[in-house]
């Protein structure tokens, strides 16, 4: 044991100066935190020209495409039934009561993070081949200090080869998981995140559902959880069921991964057919500052579009579907021209 | 000379009578020395009733939905849920809170089996959703107690479990918990889970602890132990 304390030392000692950063807390959650510590890293990124999801405009952009549909938010789910209650306001209470209700709608719409996957742990801390032989099984050992944070818990593992390592990352998840249970997560995760399984839930429009299990169940930076956000995604894009997941939590996710890939005729199309001008406006200017290089954007910036124009300039440079788009925009002008006209 | 009758076995060792009427004759016939046709064999008994209903039940138990659809469950059932109608034997106006323990024990089945054992082609099986849905609340998404229903405990237990394998594999949906995500830091810098560089030993491929490898031992040790032992030590037997 001392043997082993006196070459930890030196690790740390000789760690400090090699630069595990110590960059303190760049916390890569939602929005409203993220600003402070992260500005400068942005400004660094945006002279390398990589916006990033957490970045203002980028945020403020996607959650006006969310849009805020009160009832869609506040349906009734299933769950135990109690009497209604009847509620007797004035017009000034009834708005009271709706701010109320949008500033929660806001807190439930806060976005998950979009993360890129971890890197794999396979650290060996120690290795005493002293041990070989005398166990048959594993040993994890596991820091469960109530005032740690679960990213900074130290889990190590001693196989019965004598090795002493980290814990891998699912093997972490899993102690963290039987010392401090979270509710809505399993021990294991359940059949259902199998892609076969995937496809009967897709099957019955269940795609909000299946996110929320997601995010109980794995953490943001995991494989499992990109790999299921990133199937779902897909799946709407490829049946064109954006609606689903509009008004939710998951729509700004869902846009960002459209718009990394260029995948946002679809969306597009769907946007100008539900008359969201707005928020086509919105998606093409997303597109613009994450591809900065394509030529509608530089187009746009040239001449300052705005509105449809800006649509159909990006319509004519880089969709694959302009056929889909003139017809969507000449139908929503011409209800444009019929409702002005009446 | 009138020939007993014969009985065949069949398969699966029960007796049965041989046919009567015209096969008899048959085989009558074929013995009487005018009508020389061929020794014709005699034809297959008839198939027992029993291994068909042994059919239909292993067919529901690899595909429990399909039962749901037969005309037989809709005329017994029509469209409402299975448990409809059922009405368990007790004493007095309240009901134990309990139902029985189980309906069938061994070979001996209860007088008023529960809904689920008194129709032996009804599977709980986590695939045929229909028939668990029947026991799920459609407003509350609550499952129905088994005082509800009438079904007896060990088939509560199974249908349970047939419930929540259902959920896990995404066949039924039910209430999603809502978790919102802490502002956490995502960063992974700690040392926990951050690389630690490996400690010199390791990557110079020398032994963790010096002695795991032979070392040669200091010379006073040496010369001290053979100065105990010199009178045992071989090479110095000679000049003493």
């Amino acid at each position: 044991m001392a043997a082993l304390g006196a070459p930890r030392c030196l690790w740390r000692c000789a760690a400090a100066p090699l630069g595990l950063p110590r960059a303190g807390r760049a916390l890569a959650g939602s929005r409203g935190h993220g600003q402070d510590a992260g500005s400068e890293a942005d400004k660094k990124e945006s002279h390398a020209t990589k916006p990033c999801f957490t970045d203002e405009a980028v945020q403020s952009l996607l959650y006006k495409m969310t849009g805020l549909d009160l009832q869609k938010i506040f349906r009734p789910l299933k769950q135990e039934l109690k009497p209604p209650t009847y509620k007797l306001m004035t017009e000034s209470e009834l708005a009271e009561a709706t701010r109320k209700a949008i500033q929660e709608a806001k807190e439930l719409l806060k976005m998950s993070p979009v993360l890129s996957e971890r890197e794999p742990i396979d650290d060996v801390l120690a290795e005493d081949r002293i041990l070989e032989g005398t166990e048959t099984a594993k040993y994890v050992f596991t820091d469960i200090t109530y005032s740690t944070p679960h990213r900074e818990r130290f889990i190590v593992v001693r196989e019965p080869t004598g090795v002493l390592r980290k814990a891998t990352w699912e093997e972490r998840d899993r102690m963290i998981q039987v010392y401090f249970p979270r509710e809505g997560r399993k021990l294991v995760p359940p059949p259902i995140f199998k892609d076969e399984n995937l496809l009967t839930v897709f099957r019955e429009d269940r795609h909000e559902d299946i996110l929320n299990l997601c995010i109980a169940q794995f953490e943001p930076d995991s494989a499992n959880y990109i790999r299921v956000h990133h199937r779902t995604y897909d799946d709407i894009d490829k049946h064109a069921k954006y609606h689903l997941l509009r008004s939710t939590r998951h729509f700004g996710g869902m846009v960002w991964y459209l718009v990394n890939r260029k995948k946002t005729d679809g969306l597009l199309i769907d946007m100008i057919q539900r008359n969201l001008m707005d928020d086509a406006t919105c998606l093409v200017s997303l597109y613009h500052i994450l591809h900065p290089d394509c030529q509608s954007a530089k187009a746009a910036k040239d001449q300052v579009l705005h509105g449809v124009d800006l649509i159909k300039v990006f319509m004519k440079t880089e969709s694959n579907r302009i056929g889909y788009i003139e017809l969507a925009l000449q139908a929503y002008q011409e209800a444009l021209a019929s409702s002005a006209a009446l | 000379m009138r020939r007993r009758n014969r009985t065949t076995t069949a398969a699966n060792g029960r007796v049965q009578p041989a046919l009567a009427g015209s096969a008899q004759e048959a085989l009558l016939g074929s013995d009487c020395s005018c009508c020389l046709s061929p020794a014709s064999p005699p034809p297959p008994p008839a198939t027992p009733a029993e291994p068909v209903a042994f059919d239909t039940e292993s067919r529901f138990k690899e595909k429990p939905w399909e039962y749901l659809e037969t005309e037989e469950y809709i005329e017994r059932y029509g469209e409402k849920p299975v448990w409809f109608g059922y009405r368990r034997n007790h004493k007095g106006a309240i009901p134990p809170q309990k139902t029985s323990k189980t309906c069938i024990r061994g070979k001996k089945i209860a007088g008023n089996p529960c809904p689920v054992c008194r129709d032996q082609k009804l599977h709980l099986d986590y695939r045929n959703v229909k028939l668990l849905e029947q026991f799920i609340c459609s407003h509350t998404g609550v499952t129905f107690h088994p005082t509800h229903t009438g079904v007896c405990m060990k088939q509560y237990k199974r249908l349970t479990q047939a419930i929540d394998k259902a959920r896990d594999h995404g066949l039924l949906s039910f209430r999603i918990p809502w978790v919102t995500l802490q502002d956490e830091d995502y960063s992974n810098q700690h040392q926990a889970v951050a690389k630690t560089p490996p400690a010199p030993s390791l990557q110079s491929q020398a032994p963790w602890y010096s002695w795991y490898e032979w070392q040669q031992p200091p010379e006073k040790d040496i010369a001290r132990i053979r100065k105990i032992y010199k009178n045992y030590l071989k090479e110095e037997t000679g000049p003493a």
